[in-house]
């Protein structure tokens, strides 16, 4: 047995030196433990197992195989994490950097003129990780799926407004063709987005559908579900939802597949080396190096997870534990724990955005918050110095919601413009703006006599610290004679108050700080998160039409400056829209901001190679995945 | 006694008849249902869902229909043993929530019992010597244990458990154990691990325990029979246990059927943070999300036990107190 493995791996070294040769990307080296797969048979050799032309990850050094990376989940809803560290694996990907959008699945893409039609070409011999290839057929069927209305995903492949329209050339290539131009689509499909179209494969779904399977609605019956839909979102769920990782059998182009799945009542989630997977190092050897992923599941309470880390039982992890308040806790911690600290930059621009009704219902506070001189007096009444101080222990800086500095987008005076604190020309502003008059508590009152107080709706749970910054707020805006009030809501009745239009204000983190073009929502009114402008959103968008509103002009100009975005295939072009969406923003100030998204870090093993020191955090660039954790390794 | 059994069995069903309309009631109180509360979570990550997407979800898992017609089918489906599916997890109720409830009676009882051992003896020794040293020390130590929150005890245990001895204290089973069927090693690796929960969940009740039997107690000692036992000569334990302590139980054995609720929701807050697989956090989670079949499913099966309790201590109370009888008038 032994013998035979020496040979199996001279065997490898050999056919590794000869193909070296021949050029890089060429089967080398594969895991000792597949190795020994392939000598007994039950693995077909690697070079039948990788593409033609696999993709080649670099990383700082050459790997060693092996290894478990150990990290935490936060209760048994967070499918983030498995999203962020496995399955960001879509037609094509993001660099490093987030600058440009590069091959992944796909090895190459066209797009014509006019931005309606792209080609894409997959890669040759991909597969499944059941070992059956990976086709232009599975594509086809995933928009198939993805526009039938009783699979119940949303995503850019079924979006209503322009679908896409695919056209299969061979098996390899195939044409998504729009009926108005989409500009934006390789970007979309670079973001965490473009998991859904490589997530579904047709041999193992089309089992469900009854369009494949003239006997799927009595099997569904069977296994206890009421339609064959709900059993096909059982076993097929899109993209990244959480059920996805509770079904083993599903065939996924992951690094890694699932060993145990994510159920309700797992303790834990654990993942082996997919055999079949199509990256090599710049050597040639099959990627993973790390054998076994290891995801503990906590009840919901991060505290078992800070002290696991803090005792070295986590070898890389940013998400749920790189608070503000345990910073000190995990420096102080580096040595006795045997790991140290990252940076990771935020996507987010802002910490709190204040978002004012333009589209209230009461036409005196309507017309209030959509007065600029009201909206710049409030700011300029904000100490942020204070917040940042008392809040943030002294990091982050008086910041608009704006491009952050490391973004192409960053225009210092759209972050930095009414940021300064001046209780007299803040009152000068509330003046201008009408409120003169106050009642005896010292609040002004507006136009109708009543006084000018703001309820501010907010979800503490799911950032501690709004709270602590609106009671600071409340305090420095009283101060100028503008009542505000807290309120602590849930997360599902601050959602169902959007549509109902029955707030004055809502806050939120500054989402776009980074992803500028992608998540426009703050720079005007864009999607159903633009909670500023709601209604004028839904006029944009036309998702809810009974509610929409028809704009302001200089909001349709942006909307309409937005339109030449998604239709130029140009990126030049698409930025200098965009710069000119954020100078009608400058010069409108639709939210107001507090301070700057204070840096986070991850926590690294200090025996963990190749991976970042540095790195962005976003959603739609779902790091650390674009930071090709396929390629580290322990040392 | 018989007869009573049996009109105490029918007066519990229809309790639980009433409790599973409250409990129904209840978990659709919040605005919204499980739709929307997957649109916020959705949304929350930036994503979104096209309305019709929705709509048709809402007519496959029923949910826009009206209460007493929702209501209906759960009860129906209860009947025949089909408690409803979870819609986050996608699978029937009954599958998940067997072993969440298994280990949440697991360490509560387990609490309970380490609860009566450290209540009893203390109790009846602060009574028996009321105002010496020991009974003062034994006061502030309980009312210390009832004062400070089970929560912030667990904290305190982990973080010293981290300091001092370089282990991570959470969880009630080693990884390789998770999984396992139970065995000497296995019981053996949860015991390991669920002395501090039980510890926890035991400090908070001990002191209720010791101050209720140590007053019952004292109201029994200065009674004639007392000291009519006394003056007869039998041995001073024997006075204490044989009759007395008896009769100090009876407030205590009445409120079992109380414990493992106020247990249950007592520790949801310690299970999250001392990360226990029990029924607590998948409690609060469904109720969060709004999975209300599984949600009503867990707060159903608890008044279940509640009301078994409830039974149990009535039966214990007859057969412990011969002064308590029932049917005759």
């Amino acid at each position: 047995m032994r013998k035979d493995q020496f040979f199996g791996l001279t065997g490898a070294v050999a056919i590794a030196a000869i193909l070296a040769a021949a050029g890089p990307a060429l089967a080398a080296g594969q895991a000792p433990a597949l190795e020994a797969l392939v000598a007994s048979g039950d693995l077909p050799p690697l070079e039948e197992r990788l593409p033609a032309n696999p993709l080649v990850v670099e990383g700082d050094s050459i790997g060693t195989y092996g290894g478990t990376w150990r990290m935490g989940m936060n209760g048994g809803g967070d499918n983030g994490l498995i999203v962020k560290t496995v399955a960001y694996e879509g037609l094509v990907r993001f660099d490093r950097d987030w600058q440009t959008v590069v091959p992944n699945l796909a090895e190459s893409w066209e797009a014509n003129a006019d931005a309606t039609e792209y080609t894409f070409k997959l890669r040759d011999g991909v597969k499944w990780s059941d070992g059956t290839p990976f086709t232009s057929a599975d594509i086809a069927f995933a928009v198939e799926i993805y526009k039938d209305p009783d699979y119940p995903a949303g995503s850019w492949i079924d979006n209503k407004n322009n679908p896409v329209n695919i056209e299969v050339i061979d098996e390899l290539t195939f044409k998504f063709k729009f009926d108005k131009p989409n500009g934006m689509l390789m970007d979309q499909m670079a973001s965490v987005d473009g998991i859904h179209i490589t997530s579904l494969q047709k041999a193992y779904c089309s089992q469900f559908h009854p369009t494949y399977n003239e006997n799927a609605a009595a099997e569904a019956e069977a296994k206890g579900f009421s339609s064959w839909a709900l059993y096909l979102q059982d076993r097929c769920a899109w993209g990244w939802e959480t059920i996805r990782f509770a079904n083993p059998d599903l065939p996924t182009l992951y690094g890694w597949v699932i060993e145990t799945p994510l159920t309700a009542n797992a303790s834990r989630v654990t993942w082996t080396r997919n055999p079949y997977y199509w990256k090599v190092d710049a050597e040639g050897n099959q990627l993973p190096y790390i054998d076994n992923l290891d995801m503990r599941v906590s009840q919901g309470g991060v505290e078992e997870l800070t002290l696991a880390a803090l005792n070295g039982e986590i070898d890389f992890q940013e998400r749920h534990i790189a608070t503000n308040v345990n910073k000190p806790l995990f420096f102080d911690g580096q040595e006795a724990g045997d790991y140290h600290l990252g940076e990771v930059i935020p996507s987010a621009s802002n910490t709190l955005v204040l978002q004012l009704n333009f589209n209230h219902d009461d036409p005196v506070k309507r017309e209030l918050y959509q007065n600029k001189d009201f909206r710049v007096g409030i700011s300029h009444a904000i100490d942020r110095e204070e917040i940042v101080d008392v809040v943030f222990t002294g990091q982050g800086e008086p910041f608009q919601v704006a491009p952050r500095p490391q973004s192409p987008f960053y225009d210092e005076e759209l972050a930095k413009q009414y940021t300064e604190f001046d209780p007299d020309l803040a009152i000068e502003h509330l003046e201008a703006a009408g409120l003169t008059e106050m009642n005896g508590d010292g609040i002004r009152l507006m136009s109708n006599g009543e006084p000018a107080k703001i309820t501010i709706d907010v979800i503490s749970a799911l950032r501690p610290e709004w709270i602590d910054i609106l009671e600071i707020m409340q305090l420095q805006l009283a101060a100028v004679g503008v009542e505000i009030e807290l309120n602590n809501i849930d997360r599902t009745l601050f959602y169902e108050k959007r549509p109902g239009n029955d707030f004055d204000a809502q806050v939120w983190a500054g989402d776009g700080g980074l992803e500028v073009v992608q998540e426009p929502r703050y720079y005007f009114p864009a999607n159903d998160e633009s909670v500023w402008a709601y209604k004028w959103a839904q006029w944009f968008n036309g998702t809810r039409p009974e509610i929409a509103e028809e704009p302001a002009e200089w909001a349709k100009e942006q909307m309409e400056l937005y339109t030449q975005i998604r239709s130029s295939s140009s990126p030049e072009e698409r930025a200098d829209l965009m710069k000119q969406i954020l100078a009608i923003t400058k010069e409108q100030f639709p939210v107001i901001g507090v301070s700057l998204m204070p840096n986070s870090y991850s926590i690294i093993r200090n025996n963990l190679r190749n991976a970042p020191e540095s790195m962005f955090n976003a959603w739609l660039f779902p790091t650390p995945s674009p930071m090709d954790p396929v390629v580290w390794y322990f040392e | 006694m018989v007869q009573f059994i049996i009109r105490r069995l029918i007066a519990m069903l229809l309790t639980l008849f009433a409790i599973s309309f409250v409990a129904f009631a209840i978990i659709q109180l919040p605005p919204g249902d499980y739709l929307t509360s997957y649109i916020a979570s959705l949304a929350a990550t930036g994503d979104q869902v096209d309305p019709r997407v929705i709509e048709n979800l809402r007519a496959q898992y029923g949910l826009g229909e009206p209460y007493l017609v929702q209501y209906w089918k759960w009860l129906a489906g209860i009947l025949q043993g089909n408690f409803g599916s979870s819609f986050e997890w996608k699978r029937p109720v009954t599958e998940l929530i067997w072993g969440r409830l298994g280990n949440s009676i697991l360490v509560e009882g387990l609490a309970v019992i380490v609860m009566w051992f450290i209540a009893l003896p203390i109790g009846i020794y602060a009574a028996v010597r009321k105002y010496s040293l020991g009974d003062y020390l034994a006061t502030v130590a309980g009312f210390i244990g009832l004062a400070v929150p089970n929560f912030l005890f667990a904290l305190i245990l982990m973080y010293l458990a981290y300091t001092w001895f370089g282990t991570t204290l959470g969880g009630l089973f080693s990884p390789e154990f998770e999984t396992a069927r139970w065995s000497l090693p296995r019981i053996w690796d949860f015991f390991a691990h669920a002395w501090a929960p039980v510890l926890v969940l035991a400090t908070g009740g001990t002191a209720e325990l010791i101050r209720i039997l140590r007053a019952n107690l004292l109201d029994e000692l200065k009674k004639p029979y007392v000291v009519t036992a006394r003056a007869k000569g039998l041995p001073e334990w024997k006075v204490i246990l044989k009759y007395p302590v008896r009769l100090a139980l009876n407030p205590l054995i009445s409120t079992i059927g109380w414990l493992l609720p106020a247990l249950v929701s007592g520790s949801v807050i310690v299970s999250v943070v001392m990360n226990l697989p029990t029924a607590g956090p998948m409690l609060l989670r469904s109720l969060t999300t709004q999975d209300m079949y599984l949600a009503g499913a867990i707060i159903l099966l608890l008044s279940v036990l509640t009301v078994i309790g409830t039974l149990i201590s009535d039966i214990l109370l007859a057969l412990i107190d011969p002064r308590i009888r029932y049917g005759a008038k």
